[in-house]
């Protein structure tokens, strides 16, 4: 309508897949940041525990898992643009689940409660993506964000009404996770855990996202019409992504759940969700390290300040939001990545490329 | 026959204050093509102002025509400041008054420190008909909204603004080189679409209490009622609005609220799933 617009969020707005070798060797001096800052952060992270005390350790874990959790909802919003407001459901169905297990099973095994937790969430997803994103109409995004919202409000409800699940406090002092017959409680050992989980599917997503796969992907974020035309079946792609997210979310939420010691009706619901998409923008959504950097620091922040200023963070938070999204677009890690290096490159990279053909 | 009586007395007044929050949403999602996630949080501004009013000692039916004017001025200032920048991308608008709702929000939780305030009803009793009562403040509620909903689609049916209201809704390019400066148009009807969200909010807060997460409640029923219905259409948010409002209240009486409460959403987007374009399909106002 207006032409004053400058938002456009589902970030980049180049792919390069096939590029020309003339502009390859043009652009192949340039010096690498993303690798560097991704190492410099995992180097922060490995030895963090070992310098920071024990209460924050903890907390540093709680970001950690939520770190996890960002990324699930970076997979689908700015890999895939479809708007997920209820990415809670998936991370609380799981917490649920796995509590469950917990309580009525005994079952509290690291083998056994983590694939339970991540198959609830992939479960879940690919249910509610078969039925908003497959079927004869496409949907709109709009359609698809308020769908996913209202499950999320949904399942926060009736965990609420429900007295199995615990009602308003829901379930309570859950056993700690086993390694074997080692009990893995907070602190540093629980850290460590979280953080190889996390650089496994934070790697495994990347490795995801830069095959062919990850291109269709870009493509049907930039241009749905054009990727329908090339002949990929979209829904079905956006329904495997959705799923898959899911997994990664029910992953994370089991994780929350054996770490906080309970789960609660809030995990599921519109607050929880509203959370993660923050995180996600804040960062600077459609790059896997965004969200990571984006759950740390707003994190961190509210660590930090909501001791001191604990009425009006909330309303800073706010603000600082309102100012990315007109700012910055593409969130504060834009700051340190260039264009190119966001969007990234996908398929065999050139060295393989050159090599095969002499 | 009285207890049905009754209920649908509950019922329609229950279905008035649905169509009266979720008018204004409506106009905005089906005028400019936004969809405002920060409606709710007008609602709340505007019991708020109300309750202010009150607590300085002004009388509450004052308050409650403040509202509409504090809540239209402030969204004219943000249409101006932060939403025109959207036009060209309505997702991000969702995304951006997001943020502008959390703002309004959480500023508001600060003010009344978390509490659940009262503010008295104007016209306190009820009515009496044969055997039964009315509470009469709710039976007022319905008259405005009834009033409201008139007097809003004769603005945009029949006034020479909303001409051009209409006009660059549906070709702004004409619009603009016809002379009308659609910048000034589309701030107008942000601002238009606040106040009756004020108004709303100063009209229900006697029934609700005044607390933070008031707008919450009203935002995703708002959203599922304007997809219902329809959007592009002034009458089709309206005839969402009547069937999510009529649900909402009918179904209690049936179930237990929770499930109620949440078969409601279900159905709801079951429905949209299978009709996308909405209860009515049509653009535009019908005269």
């Amino acid at each position: 309508m207006s032409s004053t617009g400058t938002g456009i969020q589902p970030p980049p707005r180049v792919i390069q897949a096939a590029r020309s070798p003339v502009m390859a060797s043009a652009f192949a001096g340039r010096k690498k940041v993303l690798p560097i800052f991704e190492l410099a952060l995992l180097i922060a992270a490995s030895i963090a525990p070992l310098v920071l005390r024990d209460y924050i350790t903890v907390y540093a874990t709680r970001v950690l898992i939520l770190c996890l959790f960002a990324l699930s909802f970076d997979l689908v919003w700015g890999y895939a643009g479809i708007l997920s407001l209820g990415q809670s459901l998936f991370f609380g169905m799981a917490g649920y689940g796995v509590a469950l297990l917990s309580r009525d099973f005994g079952l509290g095994s690291i083998f056994a409660v983590l694939p339970a937790g991540a198959l609830i969430g992939f479960v879940a997803a690919l249910l509610l993506a078969g039925f908003l994103l497959l079927g004869r109409h496409p949907s709109s995004v709009v359609f698809v964000s308020l769908g996913t919202m209202t499950g999320a409000y949904a399942a926060d409800r009736l965990a609420r009404g429900s007295h199995y699940l615990g009602g308003q406090n829901g379930i309570p002092s859950i056993q700690p996770m086993t390694i074997g017959s080692h009990e893995l409680s907070e602190g540093p050992g629980f850290y460590y855990l979280v953080l190889a989980i996390l650089v496994l599917i934070y790697l495994l997503s990347r490795f995801l996202l830069r095959s062919q796969f990850g291109l269709a992907l870009a493509g049907l974020r930039e241009n749905e019409q054009r990727i329908a035309f090339f002949g990929y079946k979209v829904q079905h792609l956006k329904a495997i992504i959705f799923a898959i997210s899911g997994a990664i979310a029910g992953t994370s939420g089991s994780l929350y759940a054996f770490h906080e010691g309970f789960v609660w009706p809030n995990m599921l619901g519109v607050v929880m969700s509203t959370q993660v998409v923050l995180y996600v923008l804040f960062g600077g959504s459609g790059t896997l390290i965004g969200a990571v950097v984006g759950t740390a620091i707003v994190e961190g922040l509210s660590f930090w300040l909501s001791d001191n200023y604990r009425d009006i963070w909330p309303i800073i938070l706010g603000v600082l939001l309102l100012l990315v999204i007109l700012f910055r677009p593409l969130g504060l890690i834009s700051l340190v990545l260039g264009e190119r290096e966001r969007v990234g490159r996908f398929g065999p990279s050139l060295k393989e490329k050159r090599n095969a053909a002499p | 026959m009285d207890t049905l009586l009754i209920a649908m007395f509950e019922i329609l007044s229950f279905g008035a204050i649905v169509v009266l929050v979720v008018l204004g949403l409506g106009i905005i999602a089906s005028m400019m093509g936004i969809f405002n996630f920060a409606q709710g949080e007008f609602v709340l501004l505007g019991a708020y102002v109300t309750y202010l009013m009150h607590s300085v000692g002004l009388p509450v039916p004052l308050g409650m025509l403040a509202a509409p004017v504090v809540v239209g001025a402030l969204g004219f200032i943000l249409e101006k400041l932060v939403v025109r920048r959207f036009y060209a991308a309505p997702i991000v608008a969702m995304l951006g008054t997001y943020a502008l709702g959390l703002i309004i929000r959480e500023a508001v939780r600060g003010l009344t420190g978390g509490l659940y305030l009262s503010v008295p009803e104007p016209i306190s009793g009820s009515i009496t008909i044969g055997s039964l009562h009315f509470a009469a403040w709710r039976g007022v509620i319905v008259i405005i909204t009834l009033l409201v909903m008139a007097a809003s689609h004769a603005l945009l049916a029949y006034t020479s603004f909303g001409l051009r209201v209409r006009a660059s809704l549906e070709n702004p390019q004409l619009a603009r080189a016809s002379g009308i400066s659609t910048g000034m148009i589309y701030s107008l009807t942000f601002a238009f679409g606040a106040a009756l969200a004020g108004l709303a909010g100063a009209l229900i807060v006697p029934v609700f209490s005044l607390f933070a997460d008031l707008g919450i409640r009203f935002l995703i029923q708002g959203f599922v009622a304007v997809m219902v219905g329809g959007v592009g259409s002034f009458a089709g948010p309206v005839a969402g609005a009547s069937v999510i409002g009529t649900f909402s209240a009918w179904l209690p009486w049936l179930m237990s609220p929770v499930i109620a409460d949440v078969l409601v959403f279900v159905l709801a987007i079951i429905f949209i799933k299978f009709r996308p374009q909405g209860l009515i399909s049509g653009r535009g106002v019908n005269r």
